[in-house]
């Protein structure tokens, strides 16, 4: 425990811990001291001197060391001059006066001044009703101004910084909290400051502009309306919006975030989507998102949204009430029973799964994960238990990261791990190709792709790295599927649970899944079993309840299975005598897979309903409903109750909460888990929230739940698929592709969002530029693989004869495979 | 606390950059890409953290220079003496450049600066890093003639 430290502000008593600053030492007791450079996340800078403050410190007699005493009380000495509250650390006996006449005629001329330049356009900015600029001078200013109307000074008021953020010189007020973040804690230091004085600008010195995943924080954090985003830019005002508690679905971090809604004429009166900012969930995300959360949220409004049932008519897809579909549909599974199956993938909710399984598991038939990437059973017994945070770790912890492109797959835990780092945690990374995080740790772990598992079976017997393992208090070991599909990815996740096995229940210990959808770890929670092979699925299975997956858009081959496309199959393919399965599809858009479907069902998305997701980390989290549902459009574990219910299942189809108390009664791992238990909060720091939006920035408050971490189960649930036979290598004429995970690649959240598009590109892969010049190709040059024509990118940190195929870019990959590749 | 390694919290590395730029400017006249580049690379800081402090000093120049760089003293002594203002007037009719500008075949840059510290020699300039007192037209020809030939 560090020492406190008893001071005196405005008249009130406080202990603080040593080293408190006085602007962090007031808010504690609810004094709000007015900021505008200082961040509680980042390094006091004390430039833009709003803060200053009286500072006294009680006199000591040099001779004896005594603090010298008046009337009974210690004699408080002022200094001459005003501190600065947020550079100023506390000291014992120290009297700060926040509201005192000299403090606050600094204040007030503080303001004067920052507001002789600032353009008076409140009416139209962006910031205007929830700006610390406008708020503090309403709280702080004077009335008038002294300075000359005429000789305001003009700049830019549109400037481009990247093709994201826009920015307002006129509006800036060099509190550099922009710069900082990207420097501190991006760790991407792409704005800077340039001239001096009142031709201060910000610039950014990168390569497209503004080259950051984590740009959209600046607009959070700014404290006036010089950055906007260009996806919200002149979209709303802020006190014209709701704010519903959501989860971002992008991926296994489980950011909490909350929905900005609006009913506006512009969209046919409709109640719209307007922005996702962050909300504050210190264990979980901070008050951090990254940009494709922030920006990937325009399938929501996506006017090709399924909105009504469909069923194939004469060989065509037509419209039919739900009444019809349900029927239909419960009419073949009951008649299939055992040769149902269902299959379903992470983007569902912990309530749409349950009841998914629990129609497989009435029916006799199997529920399937659609993934490629497995370990799920061991996630599930030997992952991180309640009590773990990444903030705490540091010195004695050690982070194990394998096979995974945290930047890409995970941006907020690759911000996360990358701040432990600095606080002393060892960080340890295996990878066969350099990732961003490598800048960060202290071990480099290189393998060839196909030997992720031996190599990290070998991990603990080697020499420091393996001391770093074996000898750390704390462990935690991320691993993903960079180069791995399903049966390596498996295989790896078994060599890394046996670091973490004898920890198993200790908090800031454990397995870490970097899953490709935002409740995988769900999903494997729930009993699901990885799919292994696909095709003797389509080949064996009466009926397939697929949802929320796109088994044919990834992989086209598979449609020799499917009758309506019967042009495109090649005659020797179908050479099986069992008739096609019914194919039942559940989802958002006409996926390709939707499209062979025998019926389909419009589902509701994440930011229509109600549910919950689990992240990575096992942290159960709700999600809220923020717009009404398209159309006709009904929650997935409504539709699979519906469905159940016609031949005579009961599951729960009305609440989300009475499907989680049922999952509580039945699941272990969910035990006495409950709707309200996740609403739950406790205070947390820094503060943020409207009040507070000078200090933390537009990050929400957290009032809707900090999610409960599961309990571990006792043993791995199910043996899930092994790695066999040897590692696929290249060699003089054969290629090793391997998939490899792109932040912004072409499923339908991010295809949605036009904003995107410039950083998503089309189809390509990555090859070393040793192994294009062997090809004779050139960056942005076209190539042969398998019969895809793709773009190739050089990147120098792929191996030689290893082409990286992002996935969901358009080419399908499920694993590594050799392939031949040429010039096209 | 936070960012131990990094170059904005070493203070080692932060401290070291102006001295550097100064050395780089020396070499190159003046910071170009290059220099900027090489500092940065030197100093483990990004570019655009060298080129955002080179540009809050007057003194670092981000655009090409002469060869020689004649800074015109306007301080109180040289004025004064009333050196300052003719002999900025006739060196700028000499050059044919105003103050701040280059001559198009890069070898003179003319400057006003605020005092040279050099008041017992009044009317004072310098070229680069070598000072010139007590200045007559005559002694400017002289000199402006000399340097052209070198």
């Amino acid at each position: 425990m560090t020492k406190q430290v008893t001071l005196t502000i405005d008249g009130q008593q406080v202990a603080v811990s040593e080293g408190t600053l006085i602007v962090n030492a007031a808010k504690q007791i609810g004094i709000d001291i007015p900021v505008f450079c200082y961040h509680p996340k980042m390094e006091p800078v004390g430039m833009c001197r709003q803060c200053l403050v009286e500072v006294g410190r009680p006199v000591v007699d040099r001779a004896t060391g005594q603090v010298v005493m008046e009337d009974g009380k210690p004699k408080i000495q002022f200094g001459a001059k005003l501190e600065t509250a947020c550079t100023t650390p506390v000291s014992d006996g120290m009297v700060v006066l926040t509201a005192s006449e000299k403090a606050k005629a600094n204040q007030r001329e503080i303001l004067e001044f920052l507001l002789t330049s600032h353009p008076l356009d409140c009416p139209v900015c962006d910031k205007g009703g929830e700006c610390p600029l406008q708020n503090l001078t309403l709280a702080h200013g004077a009335p008038a101004s002294r300075f000359i109307y005429d000789e305001k000074q003009h700049a830019d008021k549109r400037v481009p910084l990247g093709d994201l953020i826009w920015l307002d010189r006129e509006r800036c007020i060099q509190c550099a909290r922009c710069i900082r973040f990207q420097d501190e804690i991006a760790g991407e230091s792409v704005l800077a400051f340039y001239q001096r004085g009142r031709a201060t600008d910000i610039i950014t010195n990168s390569e497209p502009g503004f080259d950051s995943i984590f740009s959209g924080n600046t607009t959070d954090i700014c404290p006036v309306g010089a950055l906007t985003t260009a996806d919200f830019r002149f979209g709303a005002r802020p006190w014209e919006m709701k704010a519903a508690a959501s989860i971002c679905s992008q991926c296994p971090v489980g950011c909490n975030v909350t929905l900005n809604t609006r009913r506006e004429a512009k969209s046919g009166g409709k109640v719209v989507l307007k922005r996702v900012m962050p909300r504050q969930n210190e264990a979980v995300n901070e008050i951090w998102i990254c940009d494709k959360g922030r920006f990937a949220h325009h399938f929501t409004e996506n006017e090709h949204r399924l909105a009504t049932p469909l069923a194939r008519k004469d060989g065509k897809l037509a419209l039919v009430s739900w009444d019809k579909a349900l029927g239909l549909v419960a009419g073949k599974l009951a008649d299939a029973k055992g040769e149902a199956v269902v299959l379903a993938s992470g983007r569902l909710s912990n309530e749409d799964l349950f009841n998914l399984k629990q129609l497989a598991d009435g029916l006799g038939g199997e529920a399937l994960l659609y993934t490629q990437m497995g370990g799920g059973e061991l996630t599930t017994a030997y992952g991180v238990p309640a009590g773990t945070n990444f903030a705490e770790m540091g010195i004695g912890t050690t982070i194990l990261v394998v096979a995974s492109d945290l930047y890409n797959e995970a941006p907020i835990w690759y911000l996360r791990l990358k701040q432990a780092a600095e606080r002393g945690a060892t960080l340890i990374l295996a990878n066969a190709r350099e990732t961003k995080l490598e800048k960060y740790s202290q071990f480099v772990v290189r393998y060839s792709y196909g030997d992720e598992a031996e190599t990290i079976c070998g991990l603990a017997k080697k020499a420091h790295v393996g001391e770093a393992i074996t000898s750390a208090e704390n462990l935690v070991v991320l691993y993903g599927s960079d180069g791995l599909g399903l049966d390596g990815s498996s295989a790896l996740a078994a060599a890394c649970a046996e670091l973490v096995k004898s920890r198993a229940g200790k908090p800031n210990n454990g397995l870490i899944g970097v899953w490709p959808r935002a409740n995988d770890q769900g999903a494997w929670e729930l009993g699901f079993k990885p799919v292994a092979d696909l095709k003797a699925v389509f080949q064996k299975a009466n009926v397939v309840y697929i949802a929320g997956a796109d088994p044919f858009g990834d992989n086209p081959e598979l449609t020799s299975r499917i009758p309506h496309h019967a042009s495109r199959i090649p005659q020797h393919a179908s050479r099986s005598t069992h008739p096609a399965p019914f194919i039942i599809v559940q989802e958002l858009f006409l996926t390709e897979t939707a499209k062979l479907a025998d019926v389909i069902l419009p589902a509701q998305a994440v930011t229509e309903r109600e549910g919950s997701f689990t992240s990575g980390e096992r942290r159960a989290q709700r999600f809220y409903p923020a717009v009404p549902a398209r159309g006709q459009s009904r929650a997935d574990f409504v539709i699979t109750a519906q469905i159940a219910a016609e031949f005579g299942l009961e599951l729960e189809g009305r609440f989300a909460a009475r499907v989680m108390d049922k999952m509580a009664a039945t699941v272990k791992t969910f035990a006495g888990i409950s709707y309200r238990e996740l609403a739950e909060t406790t205070e947390q720091w820094p503060i943020v929230g409207r009040g507070d939006l000078y200090y933390g920035g537009t990050t929400y408050e957290n009032k809707q739940g900090l999610g409960v971490i599961l309990a571990l189960s006792p043993s791995p649930t199910g043996r899930g698929a092994r790695g066999e036979g040897k590692p696929l290598r290249p060699d003089e004429d054969h290629w090793l592709a391997v998939p490899v995970t792109r932040l912004y690649d072409l499923g339908i959240t991010v295809a949605t969002s036009a904003l995107l598009k410039a950083r998503t590109g089309g189809a390509h892969i990555l090859l070393h530029p040793d192994s294009a010049q062997k090809l004779g190709l050139a960056a942005g040059e076209q190539v042969e693989l398998n019969g895809n024509r793709l773009e190739v990118r050089l990147d120098p940190t792929v191996p030689v004869m290893v082409a990286l195929v992002p996935r969901s870019m358009g080419v399908p990959i499920a694993g590594p495979m050799v392939a031949k590749i040429k010039a096209a | 606390m936070r960012n131990p390694q990094s170059a904005i919290e070493n203070p080692k590395s932060r401290a070291m950059l102006l001295a550097a730029l100064y050395i780089a400017q020396e070499q190159y006249g003046w910071l170009n890409p290059e220099a900027i580049r090489r500092v940065a690379d030197r100093l483990n800081l990004t570019e655009g953290q060298v080129r955002s402090t080179a540009s809050f000093y007057t003194l670092f120049k981000l655009e090409p220079q002469g060869r020689y760089r004649i800074q015109v003293c306007e301080g109180l002594s040289c004025y004064l003496v009333g050196g300052a203002e003719p002999m900025m007037d006739f060196i700028s009719k000499k050059l044919k450049i105003k103050p701040g500008e280059t001559t198009p075949d890069g070898k003179f840059t003319l400057e006003v600066v605020e005092c040279l510290a050099a008041c017992d020699l009044a009317p004072a300039l310098k070229v680069n890093d070598e000072l010139y007192g007590q200045m007559t037209a005559e002694k400017i020809d002289a000199l402006l003639e000399e340097l052209r030939n070198v």
